[in-house]
């Protein structure tokens, strides 16, 4: 099976484990299917990006990943436990709670979405106290920490108003990764950012990327997308087009992907 | 009667007995509101929830937004009073008509407060891994308390002018107590003007209060005594941030 396989994308056996693996994945709103049959197998530390134009569905295949959406249909296994309502014939014998799920799947939105009444500090320990249970001093310190991984402990009291886009987007991150998660999923977090803010968020996810964090992310940072991307996936009208491994974009097979990357890369 | 027939200094002989009847509908007022909030958060909640439920929440504001309060404590202290065979204190009458229709009231401020706060945050909430209680308690209640706080002001303003008509049961507020001393000073004028004072006065420091509430709420909060506050969390911050070594 080639790298460029239209239409499926299923991992040949690695030694690596496939951390995250959907099958059949349907989503409808109303009477649109937004996703027609998603396949796709993530292994552990492995980085993927999704791309395709607006409406494609990849927002919505992401926010399935931790069960903002609620599929349709099919399977989405994280872990080895089932969360989806299964494949046709096949309904899971047990489903794992959407609680339990987003406890291991960090996510970070377009918009931030900081809680604008609590501090930066504060925005990272409130999960950190009601998930993992932590002693607020306990709390506060591993929040810190989280702070400092991204560059911003100095920033610690302020207020997300009194923080630039891209110190509210590193907030955001370091909230998501302080709960060691064993996925991050990025939607389009540099979209809603100045352009001169850009870097700085996507040094940030580079510095994850490197350590060795699996991540699924959807953007339209190409630059990003060919140094930091293992796999990549081109989606269009909910359905999963061409993947490919790195170097993908220099070389994309279908005429769709083509003419995407040619029009997103002028 | 000219002007000078007035025997103003009146209103000053009898300062205590007016301003205790404004420490009364204060006290009627003030319990009611906390009574009203927390009904009307109960309600904003079943009325954002699916129907059924929903439905006995609307039934409720509909009902009780329409009901005056005259009429209501009527019917607290006679009729809710013999039906179920319990004699209300006048206080207890008034606290209960009040918190009836002002629930309602607070129920449809705190709907749309609520309905203010992002979605988003609720889905970043959800994405943590917190429990819907936390999420509501954590994240949406307090930004949506910030968003309701000026309406719930006026909504007070209105409650304390409210407590006038208990005057109808006996209820020594303002009003009764300026018909009182009317009967005994034949002075209806002046003791009238010293009540409508009253309750001008206590909007503008009610208002105040709610305006210092806001500001504590703002984030950054805002104003002098609220900066020292402020200082306070950033120098605990600090420590923390050069105890970790920068």
């Amino acid at each position: 099976m080639s790298a460029a396989a239209v239409g499926t994308h299923a991992v040949a056996d690695t030694d690596r484990a496939v951390l995250i693996r959907i099958r059949g994945l349907r989503k409808s709103f109303g009477t649109q299917e937004v996703l027609c049959g998603i396949d796709l197998d993530i292994c552990a530390g492995e980085h993927v990006v999704i791309v395709g134009p607006s409406g494609s569905g990849k927002s919505t295949l992401l926010r399935s990943i931790n069960l903002l959406e609620k599929p349709t249909a099919g399977s989405l296994r994280v872990n080895g436990v089932e969360y989806g309502p299964g494949l046709p014939g096949e309904p899971p014998q047990r489903r794992g709670s959407p609680l339990a799920l987003r406890r291991t799947v960090g996510m970070v939105f377009q918009q931030f979405n900081l809680f604008p009444h609590l501090t930066a500090l504060g925005n990272v320990a409130l999960s950190l106290r009601s998930v993992r249970n932590m002693k607020a001093s306990e709390a506060r310190v591993k929040a810190a920490e989280s702070l400092r991984s991204v560059g911003l402990l100095q920033r610690a009291a302020y207020y997300p108003a009194e923080l630039s886009g891209g110190q509210q987007q590193r907030v955001a991150i370091a909230r998501a990764l302080a709960l060691d998660p064993s996925v991050m999923l990025f939607d389009e977090p540099t979209s809603a950012l100045d352009p001169e803010l850009v870097g700085e968020v996507l040094r940030t996810m580079r510095q994850v990327a490197e350590s060795g964090m699996t991540m699924v992310v959807v953007t339209h940072e190409m630059g990003f997308a060919r140094d930091v991307g293992d796999l990549n996936v081109f989606m269009e009208d909910g359905a999963i087009v061409e993947t490919g491994a790195r170097g993908f974009f220099d070389n994309p097979t279908s005429a769709r992907a083509k003419e995407f990357i040619r029009a997103v890369r002028r | 009667m000219k002007i000078f027939d007035y025997d103003w200094s009146l209103i000053w002989d009898y300062r205590g007995v007016l301003l205790g009847g404004l420490w009364v509908a204060v006290q009627v007022s003030v319990v009611a509101l906390v009574i009203s909030a927390v009904i009307g958060l109960l309600l904003a909640v079943l009325r954002l929830s699916r129907p059924p439920i929903s439905w006995i929440a609307t039934a409720y504001i509909n009902v009780f937004r329409g009901v005056p309060a005259l009429v209501s404590v009527v019917w607290v202290y006679f009729g809710l009073a013999f039906l179920l065979g319990i004699n209300f204190s006048v206080f207890q009458a008034g606290v209960i008509a009040l918190s009836l229709l002002y629930s309602a009231f607070l129920a449809e401020i705190f709907r749309s407060a609520l309905g203010a706060v992002p979605p988003g945050h609720r889905e970043a909430g959800q994405a943590l891994g917190l429990r819907g209680s936390r999420i509501f308690f954590s994240v949406i209640l307090p930004q949506a308390v910030k968003v309701a706080l000026p309406n719930i002001g006026s909504m007070y303003i209105g409650m304390l002018k409210d407590t006038s008509t208990f005057t109808i049961i006996g209820l020594l507020e303002v009003v009764r107590v300026t018909q009182n001393l009317v009967s005994t000073t034949f002075q209806p004028f002046v003791f009238y003007t010293a009540a409508a004072l009253i309750y001008v006065l206590a909007a503008f420091v009610i208002d105040m209060i709610f305006r210092f509430i806001e500001s504590a709420y703002t984030r950054p909060p805002h104003g002098r005594l609220l900066a020292a506050v402020r200082r306070r969390q950033r120098r605990k911050i600090s420590e923390l941030v050069e105890e970790m070594g920068g």
